[in-house]
């Protein structure tokens, strides 16, 4: 093999994007991030050297107005037949260079996606919120405020609990939405977002999808408190606080779609969440096979490069092939959600879909983690050592198979549509 | 959790006797009052009072003279008998803080290694054991053999190459070699044991004093744990040891070996105990669903099981290794070449379970796995960071290879 690009992939499912827009963010990445990502871990509160690189990402090369119609001058992915396939070879270019900077981009997407994706298009809050995104060339972020303190992946639970734990409220008084609440965890929270995607309750402790209100929030709204961001393993581009809402206004019309569409709307975001982590760790292990491909090319063992000793190419032999394995299921399950407004698909909200999708995340990632300590314990005393990049993903890539509910709501999701199980 | 880490994991703590039950207690007092106490300030103020914190244990305490012979002004553990008890009292400290078990692990592999060849060396033991009864807290660390660069034949150590070399020099001997990476703390180390090839490029260890000259230090490294003992690599030019401070011999190596496994197997076995009982917090106090205790979740509570399982395991693995080291507790003794297959073989798996007590845990806890606030991703660096040094290279595979040789008569690999 002569280069990482040629992990498998099916030709067929590509995106009429993918060739140029692969060209220009690696082009990104490798003159703007990779030289400069070793040192990313200690910016992980100021963001000196991390916020210019976004500007540029997003705001110069303009992915942040990527989802928006031409006529608000975005790029009109959210309304084309390949959004979960674009998403996939943006995530994965990124990953490969930096999987904290990847899910920032991609989280922007997340509660834009409530009010884009069809049939849930609210015209009115896309021209609201596009200039915001499509007006500028400084990087815009949006969050999505899902995570409570007493729930924790409850919220991305719905198939289950139908939002019976949140404790976020929505009061409609008059034409406004009162909300009050506490969030923690949100990419892109700790002072980033411009704008929150905020679940709440309007009947708390109700399982009627109904009450389950989706609200915009924008982040200088009066009431809205933000903490600075939590000091996390890895991930620096990614910041994560807490959110207080305290009789926070905001117009009723801020609510994406209404009683029972806004669950069905927000259901969407898993999926597509759960498609992005997947490319987020393919890009990451791409990367791990170059630098693991240096390593056991270079050194050596009984006097013989690595990777020409029959035990350790056993080893190494497993890791890439899972790389392979790993990046054909991605591209499959950013083609499940493709394929969802076709007559041979399945809607994003489907138990099946939402079931098989986090099958194959829950399975890369366990393949992520697993390879990447076993590819630190290859490098030895070099694995540690942040100058090889390994330990960076390392230490990242565990944060995606923990975060939306991590691996056991997978694995109930999983049981639940193959077992047909009823009470998990 | 109202069973404590005694009765879960501490089955074989009876066998200990005379002062190892109370050495071990005020190690477990230390990492309480010291470091678990105050775990928030501790992580806030890491950098800063790492040290301060290990000085308290090592200097006030005393467990820098734990493994310094009686005739030395020590307490005398650093005989084999006694490597089950220091084991134990690595764990306490692990519990609390990987690095500080690591410095007090490599120093007594020091002086377990000096005294076993200390036959025809007196004033080596007593010169080491001298600096370290001085009110400083020393450090030791070992470069060992690993990666050598395609294209340079090395000299092997079953199969790892030799990067350093020593040769007769007037009275005593130089060693040479570029950009070694050391265990630990080449920025900070007091003394080096060194794994050379001699000139017949057989290995053997050279005890290096940090201030000898020809030492170059190379650039602090940025590492995933046991940050605060600040690597980095060493460059030996022409660096002139005395005779005394070279250990020949085929028995030497392997020892170092052996001992770093089960020692450092003691730390991160604290470690991992440590954050059993973050973990056993977290699913006491967190519900799932609206209202079920996180461990009240059946497969929640299998992955709990899954944790407890390894550090069990690990404990009972790490006990019988101790055993074997201290041979008039052996049910069979084995020679140099079983004792250090048996170490190496133990060794990784422990390392191997505690890292997947850790991360099956980490499951749970989401984004409090990964969040500094709650101390479970210190633990995750810090023991994938001693597994990965101590595997040297090759993950699992040239241990693999340590054990075909030893259990099948392998000659070729």
């Amino acid at each position: 093999m002569d280069h990482f690009d040629e992990f498998s992939r099916p030709l067929e499912y590509l995106s009429p994007m993918d060739r140029h827009l692969r060209s220009v963010l690696r082009r990104f990445i490798e003159q703007e991030v990779m030289p400069v990502r070793r040192q990313y871990d200690e910016d992980w509160k100021e963001h000196a050297l991390i916020e210019p690189a976004f500007d540029r990402l997003m705001g110069e090369l303009g992915l942040q107005k990527a989802l928006f119609p031409q006529e608000y001058g975005g790029w009109g992915i959210a309304g084309s037949d390949y959004i979960f396939r674009f998403a996939y070879l943006l995530c994965e270019e990124l990953g490969r260079a930096d999987t904290g900077m990847a899910v920032a981009l991609a989280v922007t997407f997340w509660p834009l996606l409530v009010i884009h994706l069809e049939p849930y298009v609210n015209k009115r809050l896309i021209a609201e919120f596009a200039p915001l995104f499509c007006g500028t060339n400084k990087a815009m972020f949006a969050a999505n405020a899902m995570t409570e303190p007493q729930g924790g992946s409850d919220i991305e639970n719905m198939g289950l609990l139908k939002g019976r734990t949140i404790r976020t409220t929505a009061r409609l008084e008059g034409d406004e939405w009162v909300i009050n609440g506490h969030k923690l965890w949100p990419t892109n929270s700790g002072g980033v977002a411009r704008l929150f995607g905020v679940p709440c309750t309007t009947r708390p402790g109700s399982s009627d999808i109904d009450d389950f209100a989706f609200i915009f929030v924008p982040a200088d709204a009066k009431g809205v408190t933000q903490g600075g961001p939590y000091e996390k393993s890895g991930m620096a581009a990614d910041k994560n606080g807490d959110i207080w809402f305290d009789d926070v206004r905001v117009p009723v019309w801020y609510r994406a779609h209404g009683p029972g569409r806004d669950a069905e709307a927000f259901y969407q975001l898993i999926p597509f969440g759960q498609v992005a982590s997947i490319a987020f760790l393919t890009g990451a292990m791409m990367n791990m096979y170059e630098r693991l491909y240096e390593f056991v090319s270079t050194r050596t063992y009984r006097n013989r490069p690595l990777k020409e000793n029959p035990a350790v190419a056993g080893i190494i032999g497993r890791i890439a092939g899972d790389i392979d394995i790993c990046r054909i299921l991605g591209h499959e399950a950013a083609m499940m959600g493709d394929r969802r407004n076709t007559p041979y698909g399945l809607p994003l909200i489907s138990e099946e879909l939402v079931g098989k999708i986090r099958n194959i995340k829950d399975f890369v990632s366990d393949r992520a983690v697993e390879n990447l300590g076993k590819v630190m314990d290859v490098l030895g005393c070099y694995g540690p050592d942040r100058d090889w990049d390994i330990e960076k993903h390392w230490r990242d890539i565990k944060i995606i198979q923990l975060w939306m509910g991590g691996k056991q709501l997978c694995q109930m999701e999983s049981a639940r549509y193959f077992f047909n199980c009823e009470t998990l | 959790m109202n069973k404590g880490l005694d009765y879960l994991f501490g089955i074989t703590a009876g066998d200990r006797d005379g002062d190892a039950p109370g050495v071990i207690s005020l190690a477990r007092q230390w990492a309480a009052k010291e470091v678990i106490g105050n775990r928030l300030d501790y992580q806030r103020n890491y950098a800063a009072l790492f040290e301060d914190k290990a000085r308290v244990l090592a200097l006030n305490m005393g467990l820098q003279r734990l493994a310094i012979p009686v005739d030395q002004g020590g307490f005398g553990w650093h005989g084999p008998d006694h490597a089950a008890d220091i084991a134990a009292v690595l764990s306490e400290v692990g519990r609390a803080d990987s690095s500080t078990g690591v410095i007090l692990a490599l120093n007594y592999v020091l002086f377990s290694v000096l005294t076993r060849f200390s036959e025809g060396r007196p004033r080596l033991v007593e010169a080491v054991a001298t600096s370290y009864l001085e009110d400083e807290l020393k450090i030791a660390s070992c470069i060992l053999p690993g990666p050598g660069s395609a294209g340079e034949e090395t000299p092997l150590f079953k199969g790892r190459s030799i990067l350093a070399r020593v040769k007769a020099h007037e009275n005593g001997f130089v060693i040479s070699g570029a950009d070694l990476r050391p265990f630990a703390a080449g920025l900070k180390a007091d003394l080096f044991l060194v794994v050379c090839a001699d000139e017949r490029g057989r290995p053997c260890i050279a005890v290096v004093p940090g201030d000898a000259p020809g030492i170059e230090r190379g650039r602090g490294l940025l590492t995933t744990g046991l940050s605060v003992l600040a690597n980095a690599d060493i460059s030996f030019v022409e660096t002139e040891i005395k005779q005394e401070n070279l250990i020949q011999g085929p028995e030497a190596v392997p020892l170092l070996f052996t001992l770093l496994n089960l020692f450092l197997g003691g730390v991160s076995l604290g470690a991992g105990m440590n954050f059993f009982e973050i973990l056993l917090d977290w699913s006491d106090s967190r519900i799932i669903c609206g209202s079920t205790p996180l461990k009240e979740n059946p497969l929640c509570a299998s992955v709990l099981a899954d944790a407890a399982e390894e550090i069990a395991c690990s404990r009972l693995l790490l006990d019988g290794l101790a055993r074997l080291v201290s041979p008039c507790r052996s049910v069979q003794p084995l020679d140099t070449e079983g004792l250090y297959t048996y170490a190496v073989m133990i060794g990784a798996r422990v390392q191997q379970s505690i890292m997947r007590a850790i991360n099956r845990g980490m499951e749970l806890m989401g984004s409090a796995g990964y969040a500094k606030e709650w101390h479970a991703e210190k633990h995750w660096r810090d023991v994938k960071t001693i597994q990965s040094l101590l595997c040297g290279m090759g993950a699992e595979a040239p241990a693999k290879m340590d054990t075909a040789r030893f259990f099948c008569d392998c000659k070729e690999i």
